[in-house]
């Protein structure tokens, strides 16, 4: 039971999910582009939050391997996540660079940044 | 065995970064190296073919981690005629784009190949790899690489159809990322051929779950009907052989991708009912929006999506039969769209808003475009004397196997909606006058070479379909054989 009311497991998830809707309702409702770019922003910093939190484990120590040290490799935390998001934090940057170049081509191109006054494109 | 598989995802990687650097020295390097790269690619699927088809898969692990804990490449007979469909059709691209803005500027055209390669290299990495977050990174070259490629000219409104596929880009890689760690979370695995063995240990609530995920982060790329928003902007906008280098190198791999996540990874019947429905949906509203565009690109974009939903449906019969038929239909599409996208670029040269009304009248005008043109035409309508023909066939024969008589009915009568638009294009090239007094611009020699070398292989295919059907036979038994592929990368002795 103390496994499931452990307060920084469930703050952890419930942040990362928290993150993740902030940033799909600033990405999907906000009229502005930076907005936008910075609710897609938002939205990978959750699900970043969250591959961390799979990892976790409590009172675990860093996977390392070092003399002396081998009774220890049950509490080791999986490095897995860990590698897994440093990769995806790289390609987010990415992500959101090329989004700004583009948001700032789309401004020089349409003298606004409101979403819903850049329609030449249909549907 | 001549190279390793890994040559597929390193050589074109390291050409496009190479490229910046030779063109300081040489400028022509810049033009030259990439078909070079991309002819010694397609050299090398072919000779691996030739080597898979004798001994079997080849599985390559990188840096000695063997599977399931270290990365690994698989060609086989499945993977392997998708690599060398893809390389084909880059090195076609290659040919067909290497005059690109000669005689304008040095750096947009060292920008376009770099781009190229990188396009080149994800979609091979798609394909090849065991691993699904090694699939999440390529799924991101691609993706990146062709927000670049369609945000290309600044004159155009290219950025805001850039900007919609990012949009619709990044949303669906957080949505891979979340499925790929919910799996991860329940199997502790990322080794396609391990989750494949370990997938009836997961709840099925979380193993519908991931699926809808994974689905829907492949749909945006795969251009499945709700999430294919993009696609017929990217088309429109971004130069001209990429709209053939999407359609027949970036789909196919995500058409792949989804393939082997219902095939291999997951074990329940009923996500071939759901590739049926979404294919048809895709299928029927993509053919029909079609008939009502009036530029010619964004026709070729949506009757490209169409391509794709049939694709769908042919994977979704389930039966062997069905996946021969859905892999015939890929590579003609390939072929045939790459054509149609060569030569219909040529038709509306220079024209701002290529509508289909200035085809008017060219089949004087230009005359080889026009033809091939029309060849493919009538190749993607299924017409006998060519390739397409046969594809179709064999969707209709599967179906028709599988007792779907419904399905049969609905494909025939969205192919009547698809000769009418591609029909009402020939006649415009062939029996109007044309109007204005505007510019044509004559092909460039290798762009001919490109185009003719397309209409040759869907004429020959037409009559001799004998020629590719060993290696679709393969492709779709060793697609079929799962416990095959799982034995195969479990059990590598290196």
């Amino acid at each position: 039971m103390e496994k499931y009311l452990d307060i920084l497991n469930v703050a952890i998830y419930g942040s990362a999910v928290l993150l993740m809707l902030i940033g799909l309702y600033g990405a999907l409702t906000k009229k502005s582009l930076i907005k936008i770019v910075l609710g897609l922003s938002i939205l990978d910093s959750g699900v970043h939050l969250l591959m961390i939190a799979i990892g976790y484990l409590k009172d675990g120590t860093a996977p390392i391997f070092s003399a002396g040290n081998e009774e220890k490799m049950s509490v080791m935390v999986d490095p897995i996540p860990q590698a897994l998001v440093l990769t995806a934090i790289v390609i987010g940057f990415g992500v959101t660079a090329v989004a700004i170049s583009l948001v700032i081509r789309l401004y020089r191109h349409h003298n606004t940044l409101r979403i819903d006054e850049i329609k030449k494109l249909k549907w | 065995m001549v190279g390793s598989p890994v040559l597929f995802v390193a050589i074109p990687l390291l050409a496009a970064f190479i490229i910046p650097l030779t063109g300081m020295i040489w400028k022509n390097s810049v033009r030259i190296i990439p078909g070079l790269v991309l002819a010694f690619m397609f050299a090398l699927s072919i000779s691996l073919m030739g080597y898979v088809s004798e001994h079997g898969t080849i599985v390559e692990v990188i840096a000695g981690w063997k599977p399931p804990i270290g990365i690994n490449l698989v060609f086989s007979p499945f993977t392997g005629f998708l690599t060398m469909l893809m390389t084909f059709l880059g090195f076609m691209v290659w040919l067909y784009s290497y005059k690109f803005k000669r005689n304008v500027d040095f750096e947009p055209s060292m920008k376009y190949f770099i781009l190229l390669m990188l396009l080149v290299t994800g979609s091979v990495g798609i394909v090849l790899t065991g691993d699904i977050f090694n699939m999440f990174v390529f799924i991101e070259i691609v993706s990146i690489s062709g927000y670049g490629l369609t945000s290309f000219y600044t004159r155009r409104d290219s950025a805001e159809a850039a900007f919609k596929f990012l949009f619709m880009g990044a949303i669906a890689s957080t949505f891979l990322l979340i499925a790929i760690m919910i799996i991860y979370s329940q199997l502790g695995t990322l080794n396609i051929a391990d989750i494949a063995e370990k997938m009836p240990l997961m709840d099925n609530k979380l193993k519908v779950l991931s699926l809808v995920f994974f689905i829907l982060a492949i749909g945006v790329e795969a251009e499945i009907f709700p999430l294919n928003g993009w696609a017929p902007d990217v088309y429109t906008q971004a130069p001209g052989p990429i709209g053939a280098a999407f359609a027949g190198i970036v789909v196919k791999a995500a058409i792949y991708a989804s393939v082997r996540l219902v095939y291999t990874m997951y074990d329940f019947g009923g996500a071939f009912d759901l590739f049926i429905i979404i294919g048809l949906i895709t299928f029927i509203v993509a053919e029909t929006t079609a008939l009502r565009q009036d530029r010619l690109k964004r026709m070729l974009a949506y009757s490209s999506i169409g391509q794709m939903g049939l694709v769908m449906i042919a994977f979704g019969i389930g039966t062997k039969e069905g996946v021969y038929a859905a892999l015939f239909l890929m590579f003609n599409h390939a072929i045939i769209k790459s054509l149609l996208f060569f030569s219909g670029s040529y038709l509306v040269f220079n024209k701002k808003n290529k509508y289909i009304k200035h085809v008017n009248g060219m089949g004087k005008y230009l005359p080889i475009t026009s033809v091939l043109f029309t060849i493919g035409s009538f190749a993607i309508i299924g017409l006998p004397p060519f390739s397409g023909f046969w594809s179709k066939l064999a969707v209709l024969t599967a179906a028709a196997d599988s007792k779907m008589v419904i399905l049969i009915a609905v494909i025939l009568i969205i192919s009547i909606l698809e000769a009418v638009y591609y029909l009402r294009v020939v006649n415009r090239i062939y029996f109007f006058d044309k109007k204005e007094k505007t510019e044509t611009q004559k092909p460039s020699i290798n762009a001919l070479i490109a185009m003719i070398c397309l209409g040759i292989i869907v004429l020959v295919i037409g009559f001799y379909p004998d020629l590719i059907s060993g290696y679709l036979d393969r492709a779709a038994t060793d697609l079929m054989d799962k416990g095959n592929y799982i034995k195969e990368v479990l059990t590598i002795n290196k």
